[in-house]
């Protein structure tokens, strides 16, 4: 698989999607298998992006004339 | 006036002698980059052209300072200033040097007291509202799951940076923190800056949070600007604004991408869908299971229906096929039956008629052999039968015979080709033929023809 770098955002959209579709009424097997199984390993990932979940803080060093 | 610390006038070492002109470029070299602030009233002689305007800022005491202003700068004010008023200069000194007069050159206007800033504010809405600077559609989009953040405040003053650190729950977000002022005439300076500077630097942050806590029209002056609101409008990244305010919104508030009341609601804006994913990623996962389950249950609820619906066909099927086949059986033994029947009569006739052919060769056996003892009994008696019949036979061929004829005088003539003739007509003269008597022949030549 690509590394392209994870975006929640996406990643969220993506398993609203695939919930979206176990809720419709015509279901083929093998297409809920492929779901299910995107599913869960997107699940995982959003799982493990909030499991590792600390702020981190950084200043911005700006250089500007401090006049007052 | 305060002079910035790092500029220090060096004492004249030397003795240095400078021409009036050097003496006020070495002047204004000093006094141009200095910013600051002055507070005054209006004078009463202004004097206004189209793009500029000269006024004095009046003291108590009498002091003045002559002040230039260009038009657009009192423009951005959304009001006109007149004599009486009290307002500050932010600017710079500047020695003109044809008139060697000092005058101030004003960079921006700041009105004072709450019922002029009001004025301001309300006279500033409506202009920057028919500009579609508030207009929902030029609103850019907040990301969902908002992750880099780039925050502008100030580290002191009434708690917001605090408020909204603590108030910004651990979904892992990057706080890119630039520090800024948030009131006094420095504050709209620095925040334009900012927001500036992560444009330029970092564009890929998901969104800008602009906030500060509460204060009243003065200390808010900053966020009521026309140029705050044109900036934030301006900015590519979307911004939240959570500015406490006592009463109505600023202009920054309209202007923004979503407003949030105070830095704590800003904070709880941004921790809400990571708190709604933390909750709705576990059921999305079980629902995602019972949903497999129940795939898995109605196909196997499908599959056993068909069992039984097909295994019921193939069995109709089956004994449709049965009955089918006894049919046959039972026709072909019908058949069969009548083939030997058939077959048996068959052979009763043969055997009848094998009799009668026996019975018919044995009689034509007697007749033959009747008819040849008859045959070989009368033997004698067919013979001289039969020699008298050929004696009888024999005189009639000899009598037709041409050497009778020949005998009795007749002679046959013949061509050379031994062709009898008949017609002398064919015949040429001097031709020679041939002519055959009883007893031997002559070879002659034609004299004359008669026809």
């Amino acid at each position: 698989m690509s590394e392209e770098k994870f975006n929640f955002t996406k990643t969220y959209k993506e398993i609203e999607e695939i919930n979206e579709w176990f809720q419709g009424e015509e279901m083929d097997l093998d297409e809920a298998l492929q779901k299910y199984e995107r599913g869960m390993e997107l699940i995982a990932k959003c799982k493990e992006r909030l499991k590792e979940a600390e702020n981190k803080f950084e200043e911005i060093k700006k250089k500007y004339l401090v006049t007052e | 006036m305060k002079i910035n610390q790092s500029l220090k006038v060096e004492p004249i070492i030397e003795e240095r002698v400078f021409s009036v002109s050097e003496f006020l470029d070495f002047l204004n070299e000093i006094l141009v980059p200095q910013r600051v602030i002055v507070q005054g009233e209006i004078g009463e002689k202004m004097n206004n052209y189209p793009r500029y305007s000269f006024f004095n800022l009046l003291d108590k005491d009498g002091s003045i300072l002559k002040c230039f202003v260009w038009r657009e700068v009192i423009e951005t004010l959304g009001i006109d200033i007149e004599p009486g008023m009290e307002i500050r200069v932010i600017g710079y000194p500047e020695i003109r040097k044809n008139r060697g007069e000092l005058n101030f050159q004003v960079e921006r206007i700041e009105l004072l007291g709450e019922g002029v800033l009001k004025r301001q504010f309300e006279i500033l809405k409506k202009k920057l509202e028919a500009l579609g600077y508030f207009s929902p559609e030029i609103k850019k989009p907040i990301p969902k799951f908002c992750e880099n953040i780039g925050l502008i405040t100030s580290r002191v003053g009434r708690g917001a940076l605090k408020d909204f650190l603590t108030h910004l729950g651990n979904f892992g977000f990057r706080i890119f923190f630039y520090e800024t002022k948030v009131e006094g005439s420095f504050a709209l300076n620095e925040i334009l800056e900012a927001i500036n500077w992560f444009n330029q630097n970092t564009p890929k942050l998901d969104v800008l949070v602009l906030t500060r806590g509460g204060g009243d029209w003065e200390s808010l002056r900053p966020f009521n600007s026309e140029e705050i609101v044109k900036s934030i409008s301006a900015s590519k990244i979307p911004i939240i604004t959570g500015i406490g305010h006592e009463d109505d919104t600023t202009l920054a508030d309209l202007a923004a991408d979503l407003r949030a009341s105070t830095p704590t609601d800003a904070a709880k804006i941004l921790n809400k869908n990571w708190e709604l994913a933390k909750i709705n990623i576990p059921k999305f996962e079980i629902n995602f299971n019972t949903s497999l389950r129940k795939t898995f249950e109605i196909i196997k609820e499908k599959i056993i229906f068909y069992e039984n619906n097909s295994s019921i066909k193939v069995q109709k099927e089956i004994s449709l096929k049965q009955q089918e086949l006894a049919n046959l059986w039972k026709n072909l033994g019908f058949r069969f039956q009548n083939y030997f029947k058939e077959f048996e009569f068959l052979e009763k006739e043969f055997k009848k008629n094998y009799l009668k052919i026996q019975k018919l060769a044995k009689d034509q056996k007697i007749k033959i052999k009747e008819f040849l003892e008859d045959l070989i009994k009368n033997k004698n008696q067919w013979q001289g039968k039969i020699n008298k019949i050929l004696k009888q036979q024999e005189e009639k061929l000899f009598l037709c015979s041409p050497y009778l004829k020949l005998k009795q005088g007749y002679t046959i003539t013949k061509d050379k080709f031994g062709k009898i003739i008949k017609d002398p007509a064919r015949l040429k003269i001097s031709q020679e033929i041939l002519t055959k008597f009883y007893k031997g022949q002559i070879v002659s030549k034609i004299e004359k023809i008669e026809k």
